[in-house]
């Protein structure tokens, strides 16, 4: 490869004086030693962007790879004459294994491979969890796909009106509080659904995430269509002996996690009971022991987290599932809602399949283009998705508060004769 | 409906919109509502064997997917300038 062209990048390096690690120093580290040319336009082309307040991006098209309809997205420079390096600078999505463990030398190929067909620049990881090969122009797609396919076995994720790539927190390989297997239910139902993953099957994006416990690392709750948190149905396991050493400042709280500052000795009242959001705890100061109260008790782990040698969550453990949460595009951005409280699961989840698929199919056939999950519940009332559509029995925890409105609506069936009436028998009654 | 004809119906119904001067890129729900005989899983999966063998071929702007007959129609900018 010759000599690089260099683009006056003064905005730019700008970003290099910060406190962190830059990308500029990166990318320009990078383009020097690989002599890349990609590395420098891409750099020339932001300058431009900066200067513009605009993108010099052009994205979509017919680029993807044989059989699959996601995993690759078409990037195209609008400055293709100043750029030409990245005239076409498509993105490759690639499947990150449950829990984001890998082998090194695993990456290792990833990389020499994407250096070989691509720019070589990668981010770890997407949003959604992928990993991006960012850069490399159209002839390059099949050869890298054959190469990550058949030489490495690693697959492409989804894109566009797709299952997205599911994603999971780093559960029992890394964490005391896993609830469920959150990794194997995030593979099995990877390897379930191929083919909504890998061919469009959607009126948009759908996303499962899975979150080991209610303290939701991957924040399910805020980012996938179907969220898989793990929690419990009997009660809070309490070491009375434990949250006295708590409370008599033997145990850092919170596992230490704060101990870098002095915040004044532990107060059990200040920092777990008044914070309870259901108000469900009790600290008897004469009796020193703890009373929780499990039934008001909504497992968000707060108590828990702080107090992790004295509070344990429950031994009878399950699923609890949410749906609906999204970014904005056609409604603003919402939180997931409570679909199942609590479910206990076992592989190969046969019953969350049928779920799911029932899910799918009201939402293929009647939602609007770009209409995610949650927006056609916005549409047409929880309520009737719930009732008409998934048959299931609406029930406290679907309920945010207690309704404000008077009125009830009733459907005809739900009345007793429904809403025909004997006009003659009326008037004897009502003559007037 | 076999899956042949319902490949036959969805690349009749593409190319009437494309005769008609309509788009020429058209989502999964677009051809659902011209065939309402078939459950959009089918649609689906037909749809996505007729790209399998060269017929029609997806058009993505990384966020949705759209169909088109290979070689006909307008570029990247124009079809997806509504969604910006
Ligand atoms: S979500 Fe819960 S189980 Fe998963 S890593 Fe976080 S704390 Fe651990
Ligand atoms: S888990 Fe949350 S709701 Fe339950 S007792 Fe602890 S702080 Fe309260």
């Amino acid at each position: 490869m010759g000599e690089v062209k260099k683009h006056d990048t003064p905005m730019v390096d700008d970003l290099k004086k910060g406190p962190w690690p830059s990308f500029v120093d990166d990318i320009y580290t990078y383009g020097e030693k690989h002599k890349k040319q990609a590395c420098f336009d891409i750099m020339g082309q932001l300058e431009l962007s900066y200067k513009h307040k605009e993108t010099h991006w052009k994205h979509g098209g017919i680029v993807g790879v044989f059989g699959y309809g996601g995993g690759v997205i078409g990037r195209y420079s609008d400055q293709q004459e100043r750029f030409p390096a990245i005239w076409a600078f498509h993105t490759l999505r690639v499947h990150h294994p449950a829990g984001k463990w890998y082998n090194t030398t695993a990456l290792r190929k990833l990389c020499e491979m994407w250096e070989h067909r691509g720019s070589g620049l990668v981010n770890f990881h997407g949003s959604t969890g992928d990993i991006i090969l960012l850069g490399t122009v159209t002839e390059q797609l099949e050869y890298t796909f054959y190469d990550l396919t058949h030489q490495l076995h690693w697959d492409l994720g989804g894109s566009g009106s797709n299952l997205r790539s599911p994603a999971c927190c780093m559960g029992k390989s890394l964490c005391q509080w896993a609830l469920f297997d959150v990794q194997d239910m995030d593979y099995e139902l990877t390897m379930h659904f191929q083919d909504e993953l890998h061919r469009p099957a959607f009126p948009y994006k759908f996303k499962f995430k899975f979150s080991g416990c209610p303290l939701d690392c991957v924040a399910a709750v805020a980012r996938a269509d179907l969220s898989f948190i793990g929690t419990w149905i009997d009660d809070i396991k309490i070491d009375q002996e434990a949250v006295r050493a708590y409370v008599n400042g033997e145990i850092p709280p919170n596992a230490g996690a704060f101990s870098d500052r002095d915040w004044g000795p532990f107060d059990i009242k200040k920092e777990v009971i008044d914070l309870c959001p259901t108000q469900c705890m009790y600290w008897d100061e004469k009796e020193q022991k703890l009373y929780i109260n499990n039934k008001e008790c909504n497992r968000c782990m707060h108590c828990i987290a702080v107090m992790p040698e004295a509070l344990k969550p429950g031994d009878d453990r399950g699923v609890c599932v949410l749906i609906g949460a999204k970014s904005v595009i056609l409604e603003g951005a919402q939180l997931s809602t409570v679909l199942i409280p609590f479910m206990r699961v076992e592989p190969p989840y046969d019953e969350l399949k049928d779920f799911i698929y029932k899910i799918w199919d009201y939402w293929m056939e009647n939602g609007k283009n770009r209409e995610r999950v949650g927006e056609i519940i916005q549409r047409i009332g929880l309520n009737k998705f719930l009732v008409d559509v998934l048959e299931i029995e609406p029930i406290p925890q679907h309920i945010l508060v207690p309704r404000a409105e008077p009125y009830i609506f009733w459907r005809e069936e739900e009345v007793p004769g429904g809403w025909a009436r004997d006009l003659a028998e009326f008037r004897k009654r009502h003559p007037a | 409906m076999t899956k042949e004809e319902l490949k036959a119906k969805i690349l009749e119904v593409i190319e009437a919109k494309v005769k008609k001067g309509g788009k020429t890129k058209v989502y999964l729900k677009d051809i659902q509502r011209d065939i309402p005989g078939a459950s959009p899983r089918e649609i689906k999966n037909a749809a996505n064997e007729l790209v399998r063998e060269g017929k029609l071929e997806y058009f993505s702007s990384g966020s949705t997917v759209m169909f088109g007959i290979p070689g006909v129609g307008i570029g990247v900018e124009e079809a997806f300038k509504k969604e910006e």
